[in-house]
């Protein structure tokens, strides 16, 4: 038997290359004596390496690449706009992730050159996930993204806090990842391919209705609701958001989701988009549940991560709205809402991740009481974010949300849209509490350190603010003001991502 | 023989590992579960392959050999910390962070 | 100048103002701030005069600009341009809302003088007009979506403006969580609308009015009445409006009064050409009118705080607004809507006065003989008494009848609502002037005696009038000065103008005199039905409207004005139940408590209870009512930290979604 070498289009390929060799040139750079080298330059690689990858991510849009072609299928890696977009809301949340655990806890304990090269890593695997058009690349995407992630949960090792959301995660996440490959066998099974262009032929002709498809459609949905936090699988979120290191929390919530929407659009709206009517009425079911479990578990939370995991819970269910239509302008709305997203739950973390080492309060809700008179610098990008997850106007939440509503009236889904209004309404109550206590009420006097034993997150250094944490709140926050305003350029992008699966 | 026969098995063997998982406290023979749980899609996929004839299904199950491997490390690197750390070996102490 | 350019900069300066007050504005020595924002809407309310000026010399066919600053969104099925439609109804609203807002501003200067917020409050103030400027000029549902729940923020931030007082933080979220309801309802609404019609342009809309009627249509106008209603504070959304009382005076002359609470008027009105395809959209908002005017001005009649009697005259004037426009009655209905916002800004800026030389007092049973130690404000108030009560040739007397004639013309049912509009005309006299002959006749209260003599009264410690809690001075209640009208110039200017304005501005529409109003308004409702009532009808109703007029003020005189107010002591004592029934402002509150709140909090305490109990012993925080609240206990409470439930949630999820499939198949 002769096999030929698959064609592999290297500069398609390149936004991955650049994200799998800046880890190992970060891993080995870790590894050197100098103190400058391992807390300066390593970060600054792992910045370069995300910055190249969104550069070469630029410059590959509008090419379609097709990597991985062998003889006779389709290419396994495709870097149509979707995945590009989806490498850009990674490449974006990476680099900002690096400027937040600059100077934080995690790395140091972890080694600077392992940390920033688990990052690293975990971003390869989201593009892969994103853009995997064979179900063997999309499981190993997954795993590619979900195993460093677990690590990076617990890299606080000495906060056992962080052990257990790091175990917890792997665990539940594990469960998820069987639950979900059984998915993939089972489609397998019924279509006898794993390349999507089969299955969708597949679930077209003779296998469509079958048992077995329907079944594995169900458990892939479970494995990537899973990833995507959605309810009723959402309960890792919350326990792995506190627990975790604040930065890796702000990667994981920012592009896990992209990745897991990325994945979710392609698979079900290519490979599967002839069963769309068995699934769709699932899924909005599903997205209800969510956006009423999130946003209800919000409540009353007083742990600012926690209370943004909850919210991300909320926010996966609107966004659920974009994939249940299967519609091109549902692929855009998705794709628009991830990267407003992104925006606005970089601006949150970053404020969480500042007050963290500026009080001793840590995560909780005091910590951020009356910084609209002591910190306004970081008071208004914390509102601003506030603000557009709740949804008001002028804000790129808004019109994301707007975009996803109009999405679903427009693929007939008119109650979900009602549902989401609904859901933005309670979330108001929680996301306005973070406002008020900025603006209204008075800074909680830091007690003495006998009083109150330091959190084991906060940085005994840090006396003084961080200009970086300050340059990700900012341009988090006036980002979301922009395109709120001027919502065009982003809607463009999302718009060539929408068209890029072949939907109507 | 019918396929029907491997994937009552692999079924067996997933819901097997599932309800390990539910009931197991030890970390240790969690991951061991998740290992079932995986290798009854593993079986599954070598089914499928056999009974379509064609290669993927077997291709499929060696990475997910690979990653299964991987996750086990992880899962044993986390319980080795705890354990330095003193911590109980058991998930149902584990609930700092619950509401 | 064009007048799209000029309605840009109409909205524009205020916006400049915002940002210039939030950024610098404590840069600014004493009352720069104040003038600084005033001056803002100064230049709106020149650019709206501009923008009128050019409008008029245009023919009458090309008097429907719209003007698009950049692409906001076009994709798909949505095209949402950053565009403002600018015709004689736009301008009328940015005439009138720069004008009263320019007056408020210049009150303002003054009358928060001593209030440690002076900077913030200008800031909020000009954010406040911006927003209703922008909600008025709007030229697609989606500017107007997002003028909307600016005002509304805007109200909250208002309302709550003293914020260490918990009844104005409890009466600005009481307002904000209305107005979210009001806004879910005009989003859902346009959205109908679109669906049906494809297009958020009003144009584009309007022009495919007749082939869109159907359930659809209905149903999406409904759900703007709702949005409508919540902002104009109508039945049964109105609970909001008499505790915004909270806020500063300015805030209640501003928002509602003359602007905000107008915005629902100014929606039916703008949305004409659809609520004519819809006949049962259009009852609905003729009843709920025809029903809050009446009992707004039953409540009216008793209630003893000041500014409170005004909010309900409001709802009551707002009333005849919506009826007006949901009838038909569209010129008639924003002649209403001029006239009132001239004399109860005016009344409220009166008001204002009184409250400062009380001391902060609102309450009208301590009040009484202000009238020598206040003459100009006793001048004011009583002009726009008069124009409220709708005594010729006052203002209010024109527009009222106006509204009612075209109710009237219309026949069969809508005789019940002419009825009811002439019934509740004559409680309009008695409860405001039983305002004036409570406050400023009889024998003068100590705090009169005092200022007859030169002398503010002060309280040493200020207390919240409503809860007799002490207030914190730090962040501005009213702070240790009271600024009244006979001493301050700016108020005396503002009152002064509006006396003129609510005297006079009748003169626009005079049947049979003078037809300036109609004749502006034209292009934007040529396609309107006209009604054509017959000069009988005309002469009856301003006549019977000038009798009831006088006949109230009659009556106010003989109850509260005669012997101190004895006849108004046994009346309450021969008729208490109406009296309760009244003063509890019909159970309104109760009702919804009862028929809301408490199944809600039912639901709430036996969520609590059982999965509490049963699941964790933990402590419940958070939660804001009783569903919300038990579906967060339940929610939580699985979220109990052990492993092995998630673990179990996961695959019962996963066993539920598996089966949802097999079902299927």
């Amino acid at each position: 038997m002769k096999h030929e070498a698959p064609n592999i289009d290297w500069a398609g390929l390149s936004p991955v290359i650049a994200l799998l060799g800046g880890a190992i040139v970060v891993l080995l750079a870790g590894l050197l004596r100098s103190r400058l080298v391992r807390e300066r330059a390593v970060p600054f690689l792992a910045i370069v390496a995300f910055g190249a990858s969104l550069g070469l991510g630029i410059w590959q849009w509008g090419e379609d690449a097709q990597v991985f072609i062998a003889k006779g299928s389709q290419a396994t890696l495709a870097f149509d706009e979707l995945t590009l977009m989806v490498t850009f809301i990674v490449a974006v949340a990476g680099i900002a992730t690096v400027l937040l655990s600059w100077r934080a806890l995690a790395p140091r304990e972890a080694a600077h050159g392992e940390f920033y090269a688990l990052l690293l890593t975990s971003a390869a695997g989201m593009v892969a996930m994103a853009g995997a058009q064979n179900l063997v690349t999309l499981f190993l995407g997954l795993e590619l993204l979900s195993v460093p992630l677990y690590v990076l949960c617990a890299t606080e090792m000495r906060r056992e806090r962080s052990l257990e959301s790091g175990l917890k995660y792997l665990i539940i996440g594990s469960t998820g990842s069987a639950v979900f490959l059984y998915g993939l066998a089972l489609i397998y099974g019924a279509t006898g391919g794993t390349d999507l262009r089969e299955i969708a032929t597949g679930a077209a002709g003779e296998a469509g209705g079958d048992v077995l498809l329907l079944t594995g459609i169900g458990l892939t949905i479970v494995g990537l609701g899973f990833k995507a936090s959605v309810a009723p699988f959402h309960q890792w979120t919350p326990d792995g958001y506190e627990g975790a290191p604040t930065p890796v929390t702000a990667f994981m919530a920012v592009a896990t989701k992209a990745a897991a929407f990325g994945a979710m659009l392609r698979l079900l709206d290519v490979g599967l988009i002839d069963a769309q009517p068995d699934w769709a009425p699932l899924l909005a079911i599903l997205a209800t549940i969510t956006i009423v479990v999130g946003n209800v578990g919000a409540l009353g939370q007083s742990s600012l991560k926690r209370l943004l995991a909850w919210s991300s819970v909320a926010q996966a269910g609107y966004l659920l709205a974009g994939v249940v239509v299967a519609s091109s302008l549902g692929v855009s709305a998705t794709v628009f809402y991830l990267a407003v997203y992104t925006m606005m739950n970089l601006a949150a973390f970053a404020v969480i991740v500042a007050r963290e080492r500026e009080t001793p309060w840590g995560d909780d809700i005091a910590s951020v009481a009356g910084i609209g008179v002591s910190r306004p610098a970081l008071a208004w990008p914390l509102t601003i974010s506030m603000l557009s997850l709740a949804g008001l106007p002028a804000t790129a939440g808004f019109i994301g949300k707007f975009y996803l509503i109009d999405a679903a009236v427009d693929g007939g889904y008119t109650w979900l849209g009602i549902v989401i209004v609904i859901g933005s309404m309670i979330s108001l109550a929680y996301y306005l509490r973070v406002v008020a206590a900025m603006w209204m009420r008075a800074e909680v006097a830091a007690v003495s350190a006998t009083a109150q034993p330091r959190l084991a997150g906060a940085d005994p250094e840090a006396e003084r603010p961080q200009w970086e944490l300050y340059l990700v709140a900012i341009a988090a926050g006036a980002a979301t003001i922009f395109f709120g305003v001027i919502p065009s350029p982003l809607f463009d992008l999302a718009t060539a991502a929408g068209r890029s699966l072949g939907l109507l | 023989m019918n396929i029907n026969w491997y994937l009552a098995v692999s079924a067996l063997v997933f819901c097997i590992g599932a309800a390990g998982v539910l009931v197991r406290r030890n970390p240790l023979v969690i991951l061991l579960c998740l290992e079932l749980m995986l290798n009854a899609a593993n079986l599954a996929l070598i089914a499928f392959s056999r009974m379509h004839g064609n290669g993927d299904g077997q291709v499929f199950a060696v990475i997910v050999m690979v990653v299964a491997a991987c996750e086990v490390c992880i899962g044993l690197g986390i319980v080795v910390a705890m354990y330095r750390r003193r911590l109980p070996i058991d998930v149902d102490e584990m609930r700092e962070l619950h509401g | 100048m064009s007048a799209t350019t000029a309605a840009w900069l109409v909205l524009a300066c205020p916006l400049a103002g915002t940002i210039l007050l939030g950024l610098f504005g404590r840069a600014l020595p004493g009352r720069i701030p104040g003038l600084v924002g005033t001056a803002a809407i100064a230049g709106s309310f020149v650019f709206a005069i501009l923008a009128f000026a050019d409008l008029q010399s245009r023919g009458e066919e090309q008097r429907q600009l719209v003007s698009s600053l950049y692409d906001y969104a076009v994709t798909g099925s949505i095209d949402v341009q950053m565009s403002i439609l600018v015709d004689p109804l736009s301008i009328l609203m940015m005439l009138v809302v720069s004008g009263v807002s320019m007056l408020i501003h210049l009150y303002s200067v003054a009358y928060m003088g001593g209030d440690r917020g002076y900077v913030r409050f200008f800031a909020y103030l000009n954010f406040f007009v911006f927003s209703m400027l922008l909600l008025v000029a709007a030229g697609n549902f989606f500017l107007l979506i997002v003028g909307w729940a600016f005002v509304g923020a805007a109200s909250y931030l208002l309302i709550s403006f003293w914020y260490r007082r918990t009844t104005a933080t409890a009466a600005g979220i009481k307002a904000f969580v209305i107005n979210v309801v009001g806004d879910v309802g005009l989003t859902l609404g346009a959205f109908f609308i679109l669906k049906e019609s494809g297009t958020l342009d009003f144009l584009g809309t309007f022009k495919q009015a007749e082939e869109i009627s159907g359930a659809n249509l209905t149903a999406g106008l409904i759900l703007l009445l709702v949005g409508a209603f919540a902002k104009s504070a109508q039945i049964p959304l109105h609970t909001w409006l008499p505790d915004a009382m909270e806020g500063p005076t300015p805030v209640s002359a501003l928002i509602h009064a003359a602007t905000m609470v107008t915005a629902g008027v100014y929606l039916i009105a703008r949305m004409h050409p659809l609520f004519e395809q819809s006949a049962a959209a259009a009852d609905v908002g003729t009843i709920i009118g025809a029903v809050t005017l009446f009992v707004a001005a039953t409540i009216g009649l008793v209630a003893t705080d000041l500014k409170r009697v005004i909010a309900y005259s409001t709802m009551s004037q707002i009333g005849y607004m919506v009826m007006g426009v949901s009838a038909g009655a569209y010129v008639a209905g924003l002649f209403h809507l001029m006239t009132h916002a001239f004399f109860k800004a005016l009344l409220f800026m009166a008001a204002g006065s009184l409250i400062s030389a009380m001391g902060g007092e609102q309450s009208l049973d301590r009040m009484r003989g202000f009238r020598k130690a206040m003459p100009f404000t006793f001048l004011c108030f009583c002009v726009g008494g008069l124009a409220l009560a709708g005594v010729p040739p006052f203002s209010g007397f024109f527009s009222k009848d106006e509204i009612l004639l075209v109710v009237g013309d219309e026949g069969g049912w809508h005789w019940i609502l002419y009825v009811v509009g002439y019934v509740t005309a004559l409680m309009t006299a008695i409860y405001t002037w039983r305002m004036i002959f409570r406050a400023f006749f009889g024998d003068p209260v100590p705090e009169a005696v005092e200022l007859e003599h030169g002398h503010i009264h002060h309280v040493d410690v200020p207390v919240n009038p409503a809860t007799g809690e002490e207030e914190d001075t730090d962040v501005g209640f009213p702070g240790p000065e009271h600024h009244i009208a006979e001493r301050a110039l700016p108020m005396k200017i503002a009152m002064g103008t509006l006396a003129v304005l609510a005297t006079v501005g009748g003169v626009v529409l005079i049947p049979k005199t003078t037809t300036w109003l109609d004749t502006f308004l034209e292009p934007t409702f040529a396609d309107a039905p006209h009604h054509d009532p017959s000069d009988g009808m005309i002469w009856f109703g301003l006549a019977l409207g000038a009798a009831l007029g006088v006949l109230g003020i009659f009556i106010a005189y003989t109850i509260w004005g005669k012997a101190n107010g004895e006849i108004a002591v046994r009346l309450r004592e021969r008729m208490p139940a109406v009296h309760r029934f009244l003063i509890n402002k019909w159970y309104f509150d109760e009702l919804i408590e009862l028929l809301v709140v408490r199944p809600a909090g039912w639901f709430g305490r036996f969520g609590q209870q059982t999965f509490e109990r049963v699941f964790v012993n933990g402590t419940l925080v958070g939660g804001t009512s009783g569903i919300v609240r038990a579906g967060s206990a339940a929610v939580r409470a699985l979220q109990s930290g052990f492993l092995r439930a998630y673990a179990a949630l996961l695959l019962v999820g996963l066993g539920a979604v598996v089966l949802y499939f097999l079902l299927q198949a």
